[in-house]
């Protein structure tokens, strides 16, 4: 690996945000370090079909990145990374990374995908939220960048299958982890969020977790994430929005917002901020592949606060998608493995039971891992968990450590535009930062 | 061909590895039988013609959940293909080999 001992900036996490700050602070002319715990940039950006309120295409707004990150004479992309350990020492920082093993030789691996056509064990596919199966050697989806193989080895059955078909000799089952050392000026937080594991809402229904579908006893109750990529024109099956229960065209399908947010018993009282917008977009694309299909969204509130927002939710209410403004009860599942709603409709004061073909619940977003970076980095957190912004309306990407900027959803759940200008305000403090700590 | 020939005499690291000591988990090994045993049957099943998910639940007594991921998944990999449209089921059927 050529690691240099030192580079101007570490970009933590290598979703929308981090790209774009590492882009913006590369293309400026510093040396910049990305890191990204899993084997793929692109973050959650790259799994959903399109984006609000525009439906823009969203792999055309990140592709783009991914495809410049790794060629970018300035960036040195570190994927399967994580850091492990960080010590300020006087002005500048010093990392200690660990580069998980893939099993696979990067530089030699041409992602041709011979060795996950002859894995014989399948595995639930994290990137397609378990709808269906990878192999245990695979690349991880098929914009993958770096687009490079990895074997799974907690589930590989050790048939050396992969490695005799490798025409690269690619295949290393005997890769460990390394620890690299690196010393940089600056670094930004751009980890991210996770998604509300919806079977914790038990009256809800949702018996499988984030991504075993396979063993889920009601698997018409999914989440949005999961619907996501049934919409998206890359999806897991043949063709867009069939439901995983038996493969049925859905004609009535619901939404529940707020699942996992804006609810104290869960733990999680904030508004997670795109559940609303995101499942009016979902419900949108559904009756566009499905002209004659029923949408229902029911709802506590709709907070169309941002730019175009109350628009497109009226387009949207004008088209035909039913909205009920109520509080669902519980979710059930017929004999015919159709979800059954209960709810309190708000306006009538009646308690409301619908049968429907599939069941998405709108869950809220949560901090990726933020307590545990931010104990490594010695930053705070806010009360939630997410990334502490000690000076949120002068400086909003400084956290409570000079030289540590925070991008994107790190600091808390926002849509895209406020992810990019949070990103960009990261770039322009650090490299003001940076000159000042220079001179 | 003649690269697996040419990694067939090389030693393979999955040898080494196992030589280490370190072994499969055996959930894992249940797991991969288990499956291999569901593809069959499903496989089996679509030798009779092409079939909808809830047909292949119903013929193999397996769960229609299970039998979409199964399909789905071996549609993606390009063992199984999907044909028309039937009272909103798709038909099913095993791919036509090329070549």
């Amino acid at each position: 690996m050529d690691i240099k001992p030192e580079y101007d900036v570490l970009i933590i996490g290598g979703g929308y945000a981090g790209m774009e700050a590492s882009l913006t602070i590369a293309d400026a002319g510093f040396e910049v370090l990305l890191v990204e715990k899993e084997p793929s940039i692109g973050g959650h950006l790259i799994q959903i079909s399109k984006v609000f309120p525009t439906t823009d295409c969203a792999g055309c707004i990140t592709t783009p990145k991914m495809a410049a990150v790794p060629k970018h004479p300035k960036i040195k992309l570190l994927t399967y990374t994580e850091v492990k350990n960080v010590e300020k020492i006087g002005k500048k920082f010093r990392v200690k990374l660990v580069k998980k093993p893939r099993y696979v030789i990067e530089e030699e691996c041409i992602g041709c995908g011979r060795c996950e056509e002859v894995c014989p064990v399948l595995v639930p596919k994290e990137f397609e939220y378990g709808l269906i199966g990878r192999k245990a050697a695979y690349i991880p989806f098929e914009m993958a960048s770096p687009k490079k193989a990895l074997i799974d080895l907690d589930n590989c059955i050790m048939c050396g299958r992969c490695e005799r078909a490798c025409p690269k000799d690619a295949i290393n089952f005997l890769d460990e982890p390394k620890e690299i050392d690196v010393t940089v000026g600056a670094i930004v937080v751009a980890t991210g969020y996770n998604l509300f594991s919806p079977e914790l809402k038990k009256e809800y229904g949702y018996t499988g977790n984030l991504t075993r579908i396979h063993d889920n006893e009601n698997p018409n109750i999914i989440h949005a994430f999961q619907f996501e990529r049934l919409l998206a024109p890359s999806c897991p099956y043949h063709t867009v929005c069939l439901r995983p229960g038996d493969g049925k065209i859905p004609e009535r399908i619901a939404f529940v917002l707020c699942t996992g947010s804006r609810d104290k018993s869960l733990g999680n009282p904030i508004c997670s901020r795109v559940c609303c917008m995101y499942s009016i977009k979902q419900a949108l694309l559904y009756t566009s592949a499905i002209p004659y299909g029923e949408a229902t969204i029911y709802y506590m509130d709709i907070r169309a606060f941002g730019k175009g927002f109350e628009e497109f939710y009226n387009m949207v209410k004008e088209l035909g998608v039913r909205f009920v403004k109520g509080k669902v009860a519980k979710i059930e599942t017929n004999e015919n493995g159709n979800p059954v709603v209960v709810a309190e409709n708000f306006e009538t004061g009646e308690i409301e039971r619908e049968e429907y073909d599939m069941v998405i619940l709108s869950v809220g977003l949560l901090p990726n891992g933020s307590k545990e970076i931010a104990k490594i980095l010695g930053v705070e957190t806010d009360p939630y968990g997410w990334i502490a912004q000690p000076d949120v309306n002068g400086n909003p990407a400084k956290t409570s450590v000079e030289g540590i900027f925070v991008a994107g959803t790190a600091t808390g759940p926002m849509d895209l535009p406020d992810s990019i200008a949070l990103a960009d305000a990261a770039v322009s403090q650090c490299i003001a930062y940076l000159k000042e700590v220079k001179d | 061909m003649a690269e697996e020939k040419k990694n067939s005499v090389k030693e393979l690291t999955v040898k080494k590895l196992r030589e280490r000591g370190v072994k499969p988990r055996p959930e894992v090994v249940e797991m991969s039988k288990e499956q291999r045993k569901i593809i069959k049957q499903i496989k089996d099943c679509l030798k009779e013609g092409a079939k909808t998910i809830p047909e292949i639940a119903s013929a193999t007594g397996l769960r229609p959940g299970v039998v979409t991921w199964y399909v789905m998944t071996l549609v993606k990999y390009g063992e199984l293909s999907p044909g028309e449209e039937v009272d909103g089921y798709y038909k099913y059927s095993l791919a036509k080999k090329e070549g």
